[in-house]
């Protein structure tokens, strides 16, 4: 009886201090500047829409939601494309001095470096291209990005399907290529789909390049348009917290929509 | 056995335009990562050695930029910053998330709920995150404050108080990242053997003697690979401080990713921030190598 109530205090207090803030962010998009800093309620007495109503009239986060989808979408589909048949050339073929191995490791290592390390090349390439506060410059930096992350994921699932039923349909008269894209890859659909969906979160998530690499609502994605609404001295406290549910919203609704796929994505694979 | 593996896949690689098949599957996604990751990175190695002003290179420096680093009082602060950032918190999301993880070993009711929950704060935007922790610090319109006033008490100093704000930092990734500790944890706990455990029940052990002697060597290669993991990813963090601090107040939440950043956007010092880019990123390899190869002994042993 004991160890049961410890469980369910465990529970609740995990849930509070998990669930808590994210209330909080909630609530506060809820109330006027006003009851936030003046009246420093615990919940919002007159709920108002108007944040959520400023930041599509008055800050363009229309804008910034269209670049956001535009960007990940692309972004994926192409590092998914070209992921996976990289991935399965990697597992499937032996080349001359172990070259698809090396391929392999040089895309991991590069996945191991923090991203902050490459920004600053990145961006004197595509200043030099022409290419900065551009749905291109985005694009190609993110699909860089995603394509050793789609290859390294894809690898590990190519691998547990077995050669034999591409050999069959190789008997049967199909092509190597062929074989490929009728047999293994709707095999390897599942895997597929976790992969896209964590590139997607990932993608959709991203602030630093996006910082670094777009200036105005032209090209800038979700979180770094919510990023301009901090000022140095007087907060839009409402406003900002309003930019936090939207920005936020889609991300975790559809992350527990799919959370099955998610853990390996999120564990590097250390967990299957 | 490996042999034949070996020959049945020279066989399937068959013969004419299969033969460049495999080079035409990797050209796209390799195409794509040395135009836009490799040839800049190799390009940036350049800039490291090149004095910059306004964006634009204006003399060779040599290696002077990677020397100066060692005497920058800055980048030594920020550098101690991270490690002590890096340290505490990876530490702080271990212990939780291993404690977190035994706990719902049990199937018990509402685990799905918790693990459901848990999956909330790692997904959410990064500069989301630093939003809601803005929300709850600020002295204004935080969370804290309210709480403390709605009990009589004043206003709560969090991100104007240089401790306050290195700790508030570290809640706030302990608050983001514990969960990924728990489901990799978990997921190790899971997989573990049962024998080993019934034996010791059979044989009365208690509780922290199954823990001491069954539980924590078994999981160790798999908190090795998750501390490891997630040191990695500490190091680049970004994000969170930029929303959260900025790196204030002063220096006391400067990590070397936000130095970095300002040497290069906001002092135009582009030559000798990408000098400090490349060390940091040369440590973090080594550290991967390392922790690499340490693993493989503790496997191989």
């Amino acid at each position: 009886m004991n160890t049961r109530l410890a469980r369910i205090l465990t529970t609740i207090f995990v849930l509070a201090v998990v669930l808590l803030p994210i209330y909080w962010l909630v609530s506060t998009s809820l109330k006027s500047n006003r009851e936030i800093t003046q009246e420093g309620t615990l919940y919002p007495h007159v709920p108002t829409l108007d944040n959520y109503v400023r930041l599509f009239t008055e800050k363009q986060f229309g804008s910034y939601l269209t670049n956001s989808l535009v960007v990940t979408f692309f972004s994926v589909a192409i590092a998914l494309v070209a992921g996976a048949m990289g991935a399965y050339a990697i597992v499937r073929f032996r080349l001359p001095f172990a070259m698809e191995s090396k391929v392999g490791l040089f895309l991991l290592t590069l996945r191991i470096i923090p991203p902050v390390v490459i920004l600053i090349p990145v961006y004197l390439l595509m200043l030099s291209l022409g290419l900065l506060d551009t749905w291109l410059g985005l694009i190609a930096t993110y699909t860089a990005f995603n394509v050793t992350f789609c290859v390294w994921m894809m690898e590990s699932f190519f691998r547990e399907i077995p050669v034999d039923l591409e050999e069959a349909a190789m008997v049967d008269g199909d092509s190597r290529f062929g074989a490929f894209r009728r047999i293994t890859l709707p095999l390897a659909a599942p895997g597929l789909a976790a992969t896209a969906i964590f590139a997607v979160l990932v993608t959709f998530n991203e602030f630093l390049f996006a910082l670094a690499l777009t200036a105005t609502p032209r090209a800038m994605t979700m979180p770094r348009g919510t990023a301009t609404l901090i000022g140095r001295i007087d907060t839009d406290w409402a406003s900002m917290a309003a930019a936090g549910v939207i920005g936020a919203l889609p991300i975790v609704f559809f992350a527990l929509l799919v959370q099955r796929h998610l853990v390996r994505g999120l564990t590097m694979g250390a967990v299957k | 056995m490996r042999g034949a593996t070996q020959a049945r896949k020279y066989r399937l690689q068959g013969a004419g335009l299969d033969l460049a098949l495999p080079y035409l599957m990797l050209a796209p996604g390799l195409m794509i990562v040395l135009g836009v990751l490799v040839y800049p990175l190799w390009d940036g190695l350049r800039a490291t050695t090149r004095a910059y002003r306004y964006g634009s290179p204006i003399s060779d420096v040599g290696l002077q930029n990677y020397v100066r680093l060692w005497s920058d009082a800055q980048f030594l602060n920020s550098l101690w910053v991270t490690v002590k950032f890096v340290a505490l918190s990876v530490s702080i999301e271990a212990v939780l998330g291993f404690a977190l993880a035994l706990f719902c070993l049990r199937e018990f009711q509402g685990i799905r709920l918790l693990r459901t929950v848990l999956i909330i704060p790692m997904v959410v935007t990064p500069v989301v995150v630093a939003i809601v922790f803005r929300l709850i610090y600020a002295s204004d319109a935080g969370m804290l404050t309210a709480l403390s006033e709605a009990m009589g008490g004043g206003a709560v100093q969090i991100l104007g108080n240089p401790v306050n704000a290195f700790i508030g930092l570290v809640v706030l990734d302990v608050w983001e990242w514990t969960p990924l500790m728990f489901l990799i944890l978990l997921a190790g706990l899971q997989s573990l053997p049962h024998e080993p455990f019934e034996a010791a029940r059979v044989d009365g052990a208690g509780a922290w003697r199954v823990f001491a002697d069954l539980t924590f060597p078994m999981m160790r290669p798999v908190l090795a690979v998750a501390i490891v993991l997630r040191t990695i990813d500490a190091f680049g963090t970004f994000d969170q401080v930029f929303v959260l601090t900025r790196g204030g107040p002063g220096e006391a939440t400067r990590l070397v990713s936000i130095y970095g950043y300002d040497t290069a956007f906001k002092f135009q010092q582009t030559g000798y921030a990408a000098a400090l880019f490349v060390t940091i990123g040369l440590v973090v390899l080594a550290l991967a190598f390392s922790a690499i190869r340490l693993l493989r002994r503790v496997d191989a042993s």
